[in-house]
């Protein structure tokens, strides 16, 4: 359902994900995000292959932000308009740095 | 339960492969002793046959002049008058001839005449010796024949192919016929063709000097005497073994007897053994096995198998069965007690879910006294428990305010997150508060207690019944849809702010609609349009309003069922991992009737 790739360079992790991000995905990628972020300062998203976020793939990201900005940055690439929509919807443009 | 029976014991197994093995040792055993006594037979038949022509031999040889008596014999047969059993001290014509012969010649020793001493002899003396030896020979040679039990007993002449024979002696008891016919003692001088199984012992002994032939019941022996001018002259004997061999079959069957049940009182104490030793602990091992399949009680049946307490194999089975047992009920006891754990929560979560139901306003119609409007709603939890709801309740006499709701997350931590904000909603909304100030509010009470970072998407609305003016805000939820009156469902895109319990201080915006008698109002949650086939293609906001504008002007529960069936039709089987919640109000404004 959601496959994982992930890379850490220079204290900047970068997370690419393909397929959905959803009730039964999210907890993998949050204690996936967990492991990693400990010793990283800025995180990036790369959104290209995600096909869908759920209200739980929602908190996931909303709890990541708010830990990022205490250390760092957290840049969502590529999203696509289907997630575009539902980041619009619920008000995350405004928390998120949506490139 | 099933008891598996012991229908062929290990015993008879084992007693079975004891008496195949008794069997075929028995077998063995006998073989080869019979083997052993026929060469014994042999050997001592053999010897025994060689002493006897030996002594024979002796016997001609004591004579010196034997070689002269042999010829003289042989070329005088016809004449020689015989005595062929002399019974000495009874006058025979042998002791006659004797006295003749000392008168004759005072002082003779008759067993030691030379052959010089007989060629001094007048021919009728000569003759009278002839007699007297050959008598003497035949009596001797008759006595060997009695004492060792021989059915023949002959010296012959014969050439050097074996085809004839000359009889010098053939031995016999006193009183048989003698003459040169078939059935009788051959007489000195018998001649007598040589049969073809004779002939070839005969060759063999001329050329080993001696030679044994076997035929069964009798044992034929050949040996060579000497040769006189280039005729061989053989001893032959023949004699039963039937007495031998009987004797020697018995002797073989009692040893291959005493083997045998020698072998079998073994083969009862192996038995005796293994019953004892394996089979009785292993059916204690098995019988207890049965008594833990019903009492499950590894306790008991492990302090049974303890007084198995011997170190081998089966002991150390037994104990291994014991703590096995003693693992297995505690195992069974762990896991009742988790079961019964879990009968308690799943208990627990049908009441909760009855509780978190009952929250719900489902009562239709809700408000039978109120013509002014018309609702509907309905929640379908993808789990038992889930994090959506609506809510709908009168502020006062002319304004109702409605909710629909979207808890991040799913079961019981957004049903309590869901319990939370539907009341904290509600008390803000009975404060009267503005739906904007409502949210902002209830965002931060939930974000002061908020450690799960759980969040929840909220459209409120307060319409003002006497006129319809609907005044709504928007947390991160979906689009609303609109219908005015004879006209179709639209999405009204509506200003959104962020979610409730994501950050504190948030502003929300509020708008006002107008309401027409005749509009509608459709509100959902994203169980919706996301309803996923397993094609995994989702429902999506466009076939919802095609399934809404299918019947617009329908009231609004038949709407929703419209809009539900449209949705079954296309997830069909798949499984839903979302809740689907639908609401819809229908404006109908002020009762003409009040008016």
């Amino acid at each position: 359902m959601l496959h994982i790739e992930k890379a850490v360079e220079n204290g900047t992790a970068v997370f690419k994900l393909e397929g959905r991000l959803d009730t039964v995905t999210a907890p993998e990628f949050e204690s996936e995000l967990i492991n990693t972020l400990d010793g990283a300062e800025n995180l990036v998203l790369d959104f290209e292959r995600l096909d869908y976020i759920s209200s739980a793939g929602l908190r996931v990201l909303l709890t990541t932000q708010k830990k990022m900005q205490q250390k760092g940055t957290m840049k969502l690439l590529h999203v696509c308009d289907a997630i575009l929509d539902i980041f619009e919807v619920t008000g995350f443009t405004s928390i998120l740095n949506i490139e | 339960m099933k008891k598996n029976l012991v229908t062929r014991s290990l015993i008879f197994q084992v007693a079975v492969f004891f008496l195949l093995g008794v069997l075929t040792t028995g077998a063995i055993t006998y073989i080869t002793q019979h083997i052993r006594s026929n060469n014994t037979v042999n050997q001592q038949t053999e010897s025994f046959a060689a002493k006897i022509s030996d002594e024979v031999r002796l016997s001609m040889q004591e004579y010196p002049a034997y070689e002269w008596l042999m010829q003289h014999w042989i070329s005088h047969s016809k004449d020689l008058e015989i005595e062929y059993d002399v019974e000495y001290g009874q006058n025979t014509k042998t002791e006659e001839k004797c006295r003749i012969l000392e008168e004759r010649h005072p002082g003779i020793q008759l067993k030691y005449l030379t052959t010089e001493a007989l060629e001094e002899m007048s021919p009728e003396d000569q003759k009278l010796y002839a007699e007297i030896a050959y008598s003497w020979m035949i009596t001797r040679v008759n006595q060997i024949k009695r004492c060792y039990k021989m059915n023949f007993l002959f010296c012959v002449l014969t050439d050097r192919e074996c085809t004839t024979q000359f009889f010098l002696f053939s031995a016999a008891d006193p009183g048989a016929k003698r003459g040169t016919n078939y059935e009788e003692v051959y007489t000195l001088g018998t001649r007598v063709e040589v049969a073809q199984s004779q002939q070839e012992a005969m060759l063999a002994a001329i050329e080993n000097h001696a030679h044994l032939a076997d035929a069964g019941s009798y044992e034929d022996y050949y040996a060579l005497l000497s040769i006189l001018n280039d005729h061989p002259i053989l001893i032959g004997l023949t004699y039963s073994v039937e007495e031998l061999r009987g004797q020697i079959s018995a002797n073989t069957w009692r040893g291959t007897t005493y083997a045998a049940v020698l072998q079998v009182v073994l083969s009862a104490i192996c038995l005796t053994l293994i019953f004892y030793f394996v089979l009785l602990p292993l059916n204690r091992v098995g019988h207890n096995i049965q008594i833990f399949r019903q009492t499950k009680d590894g306790e008991t049946v492990s302090k049974n198998l303890e007084s198995i307490r011997t170190h081998n194999e089966i002991g150390v089975l037994a104990t291994d069965v014991g703590d096995l047992a003693k693992e297995l009920s505690d195992h069974i006891n762990r896991i009742e007690t988790i079961t019964a754990e879990r009968e308690r929560i799943v208990t627990e979560l049908n009441l909760a879910a009855r509780i978190q139901a009952a929250m719900l306003p489902s009562v239709f119609p809700a408000f039978p006294d109120r013509s002014e409007f018309d609702i509907y709603a309905s929640m379908d939890p993808a789990r038992d428990i889930g994090g959506d709801f609506y809510d709908y309740y009168l502020i006062d006499d002319d304004h109702l305010a409605i909710v629909i709701a979207d808890v991040s997350g799913k079961g019981i931590p957004a049903a309590l997150f869901m319990m939370a904000s539907q009341i904290l909603l509600a008390n803000n909304a009975n404060a009267g508060k503005s739906p904007a100030q409502i949210l902002a509010d209830t965002n931060n009470s939930i974000c002061s207690h908020n450690r799960e970072e759980m969040f929840v998407t909220v459209w409120i609305g307060i319409l003002e019944i006497s006129t319809g003016k609907l005044t709504a805000a928007n947390a991160g939820h979906e689009y609303p849809v609109l219908r005015k009156a004879n006209g179709s469902f639209e999405l009204f895109k509506d200003k959104h702010g962020f979610v409730i319990g994501g950050m504190e201080g948030i502003r929300y915006k509020e708008y006002e609609l107008q309401l027409d008698p005749g509009d509608k109002l459709f509100l959902y949650t994203d169980g919706l349009p996301e309803a996923t086939n397993a094609d995994e293609k989702m429902f999506g906001t466009d076939r919802m309003l095609v399934a809404l504008n299918r019947s617009p002007d329908s009231a609004p529960e038949r709407i929703l069922a419209s809009v539900r069936r449209a949705v079954n039709f296309f997830v069909k089987d798949a499984e839903q991992f979302d809740d689907l919640t639908m609401f819809c109000l229908e404006y109908k404004g002020k009762n003409p009737k009040e008016e």
